[in-house]
């Protein structure tokens, strides 16, 4: 796909849209399209996390595998939002499997070619950057309030 | 007739003897355990003659004073709602046969009384309560008939105590009306005042010389000095808007490292009328008794809910709670303090805590009043439910027809009645549902049929449990249907926006089925439902038929699943937190946890959904269903009676408050 039409499809994400153009098709240049088949693994938690995706369609889970082989799905990831963060911090080892549970689309990046390029893009850094934050803090939340286990018996209304 | 009577004091047996006429027994002032106590008078001769009460913080102490006046105590240690509204009234009674059950409310006969030496604040006293009981839109008949029934002899007080600030409280020390008989007792007698027509009745046979101007005198100079004496401890101008400023002020703590939260004060206090519904039974739990009596908001079980949740877990909560609704949220609710300055509950406190100098340290009077935490007045803003078709005590029998197994722990009753005014339920209201031997849980209605109701529980305790478990054929027994339900003539015209959480989708299902059984009458029509794993959602099928139309947004996350479920994990909000519809037009109705409608009604802020415009139905400890026991009180509102469904706006930051 062309960086033009790439940077339109990020356009549409949350996490893209907003991005002044000559960052977004800075991003766009760096991304490719991907379909991923239904049931694909497209990280493998403990190995090494080589790219970030960005949701463009289809739906993500995050799972961790729990001792006796059952995998536990914690978040699913859904259009607009990113997996695969691992890949651009130091370690980058996944700390979950990212597991397609239905046909979906998603630009990825290199998580090496995106740091170098964050790295020498202050501005695409700093938007980078906050969104990436956003996302984290997002995914925050949303696991402390899974962690209070709002809805487990008797303590719901009525 | 004249303006006054004298009564002389030799005399004063015949005034009993005239209150004693038609059986009439005849309650006053007298001294049990040292102490001065309101209990029933054979004559004059067992009031406490020549006694006064000095009173203090956490003290109480009886001294002579050498003279003849009986009625120099002040005030007793026990109030006179005792006597109208009782520590334990019971309520009903109920009795199994199989699948058949009857429950009968129990009517006792309201004692024929006569309350000699009700002083100004205890008449105050006494119509507080009657607004909060009788006045309020259930009503409560046992109260009613016990006010009826009672001839009140008011005494003004020739004498104040340390603890007294009824001048604060616009309560007294005058007695200027209220009393069928009203005395001001003098050395030689009693000034008679008459302020109805059975208060002539009694009199008129006495033949009593009028007062002279100078016993008249006598009489106003000496509750002058009484007023002159009490002062006015605690400014009252601005009290309840500075009040409800200072939620968050930091000597709630430091009181609650004194209080005990014994209760103490709530139970000698004149106008608390919280209680609670027990239930008593034969052991084979076939015939039960259900009976009220006094508690209190300092119990750490006032506030507690399903689950052990407790909104009010803190002494610091509990005193705020207290102090909050005498002085401030009581004017929202009955429209008057709901503090009389009687003093009862300083000398009463073992620890000696003063409500006066709370108060003043709290919210002085040059504290400023504002920003007020709630912004609408429930006595102006809203009507109650109309209660008028459910009284407290009114059961209507329906029957199962079935039981449908939702969840491992949850089902619905399908309910069958012919019970008008439950086949008029409107989506969002619930019933108080009935089985001998058990406690009374608030239900709500889940479906509401042309021949009855659905009922979705969950089993949450010994009553649900049962409920749950009940079979087609069973019987039980309704009151309601209660409480304001959704306000979904707002949303027509307007988007339509649903957020449940759990079993949170029990009372909205019927406003999803009034929406749709509509549709074209509405905007675009968005469903987010949340979970606790795929096994806890409710009424799978019906969801997913509606998630096939084409005219409704259906989206479905649980908060934790294995690899079998292929749908969305994570917490509800994340279904609609980066949507781009505009919230401006929508009308949102919440339910599910409390926390989880805070993260709901943030997210819908943040979508620019109006807080006028945004619903939700809280969860307090609906034991009455009428808001009579005070269990569900929350800032303003008892939930039960002005809720359980409010908009956002309307709550203000009483809403997700901690200890509120």
């Amino acid at each position: 796909m062309e960086t033009e039409d790439l940077a339109s499809v990020l356009d549409a994400t949350w996490f893209a849209a907003d991005l002044a153009p000559q960052a977004r098709g800075r991003l766009a240049a760096l991304g490719r399209l991907e379909e991923v088949a239904d049931g694909a693994i497209v990280v493998q938690e403990g190995t090494l996390c080589e790219s970030l995706g960005v949701v463009v369609s289809g739906r993500i889970a995050l799972r961790l595998s729990l001792p006796g082989g059952e995998d536990r799905t914690i978040i699913t990831v859904h259009p607009g939002d990113i997996f695969g963060w691992s890949a651009i911090l130091p370690q980058r080892i996944a700390t979950a499997s990212a597991v397609a549970v239905m046909p979906t689309t998603a630009v990825m990046f290199d998580g090496a070619e995106l740091k170098r390029a964050l790295a020498g893009d202050a501005d695409l850094a700093a938007a980078i950057y906050e969104r990436l934050l956003v996302s984290v803090a997002r995914r925050l939340t949303a696991t402390r309030t899974q962690l209070l286990d709002l809805y487990r018996p008797g303590n719901e209304p009525w | 007739m004249p303006a006054a009577y004298f009564l002389p004091r030799a005399e004063l047996d015949r005034l009993f003897e005239a209150l004693a006429v038609d059986g009439r027994r005849i309650i006053g002032p007298t001294i049990a355990d040292g102490a001065v106590v309101y209990d029933e008078l054979d004559s004059p001769a067992g009031l406490p003659h020549g006694w006064m009460a000095d009173t203090a913080p956490g003290s109480y102490r009886l001294r002579s004073t050498g003279g003849e006046r009986a009625f120099d105590y002040v005030v007793a240690l026990t109030s006179w709602k005792r006597f109208t509204h009782p520590s334990l009234v019971p309520l009903t009674r109920s009795r199994r046969d199989g699948d058949q059950i009857v429950v009968e409310p129990i009517r006792e006969d309201a004692p024929k009384l006569a309350f000699v030496g009700v002083r100004a604040c205890e008449l105050a006293a006494l119509n507080i309560q009657e607004r909060a009981m009788r006045a309020g839109p259930a009503g409560d008949p046992d109260h009613a008939a016990r006010r009826d029934a009672a001839l009140i002899v008011a005494v003004e007080c020739a004498a104040a105590t340390s603890t007294c600030f009824c001048t604060s409280m616009a309560s007294g020390p005058e007695v200027d009306g209220g009393a069928d008989l009203m005395l001001s007792e003098l050395d030689d007698g009693f000034v008679v005042r008459v302020g109805s027509e059975a208060g002539a009745g009694v009199v008129g046979p006495l033949g009593l010389r009028v007062a002279s101007p100078d016993a008249v005198d006598r009489a106003g100079t000496q509750v002058a000095a009484v007023r002159a004496a009490i002062g006015d401890p605690v400014p009252g101008d601005g009290l309840p808007e500075r009040l409800r400023a200072a939620l968050d002020h930091p000597h709630w703590a430091q009181v609650a490292e004194r209080c005990l939260a014994c209760a103490n004060c709530t139970l000698v206090c004149p106008t608390c009328f919280c209680t609670s519904v027990g239930v008593a039974s034969d052991l084979d739990g076939l015939d039960a008794t259900t009976e009220r009596s006094w508690d209190s908001c300092f119990s750490l079980g006032f506030g507690r809910v399903a689950g052990d949740a407790n909104f009010r877990p803190k002494v610091r909560d509990r005193y705020r709670q207290w102090l909050t609704h005498k002085f401030s949220t009581w004017w929202d609710q009955f429209g008057s303090s709901g503090c009389v300055g009687c003093g009862r509950c300083i000398a009463w406190c073992p620890v000696g805590i003063d409500v006066r100098a709370e108060l003043v340290a709290i919210a002085p009077a040059t504290a400023p009043a504002g920003p007020i935490p709630w912004p609408l007045s429930p006595a102006e803003g809203r009507a109650p439910a109309a209660l008028a078709t459910a009284a407290p005590a009114r059961h209507v029998i329906a029957t199962v027809r079935s039981v449908m197994p939702e969840t491992v722990d949850s089902a619905t009753l399908r309910l069958v009645t012919t019970d008008e005014a439950l086949l008029g339920a409107r989506p969002g209201q619930f019933v108080m549902v009935e089985q001998p031997a058990f406690a009374t849980p608030p239900i709500s209605i889940s479906r509401i049929r042309p021949d009855g109701l659905d009922l979705t529980i969950r089993s949450a305790g010994a009553a649900t449990a049962v409920l749950t478990g009940l079979a087609a054929g069973a019987q039980v027994a309704l009151r309601g249907p209660l409480g304001r339900g959704w306000p979904v003539e707002a949303a027509i015209g307007r988007d339509v926006v649903i957020v449940a959480g759990g079993i949170g989708l029990a009372p909205l299902r019927p406003v999803i089925e009034a929406v749709l059984a509509e549709r074209p009458r509405f905007g675009a029509v968005r469903l987010y439902l949340g979970a606790r794993t795929p096994h806890d959602r409710l009424f799978v099928a019906e969801m997913g038929e509606i998630a096939g139309r084409a005219d409704v947004e259906v989206a479905e996350i649980v908060d934790r699943a294995g690899p079998e479920w292929l749908g969305r994990v994570g917490i509800v909000t994340q279904l609609f937190d980066q949507a781009k519809w505009d919230g401006s037009r929508a009308t949102a109705f919440v339910c599910g946890p409390e926390r989880m409608m805070q993260a709901t009604v943030a997210t819908l802020k943040g979508r620019g959904v109006d807080p006028a415009a945004m619903w939700l139905t809280l969860e307090r400890n609906m034991a009455c269903g009428v808001g009579t026991c005070g269990h569900c009180q929350l800032g303003p509102f008892f939930v039960c009676r002005d809720g359980p469904v409010f908009s956002v706006a309307e709550l203000g930051t009483a809403f997700a408050r901690e200890g509120l």
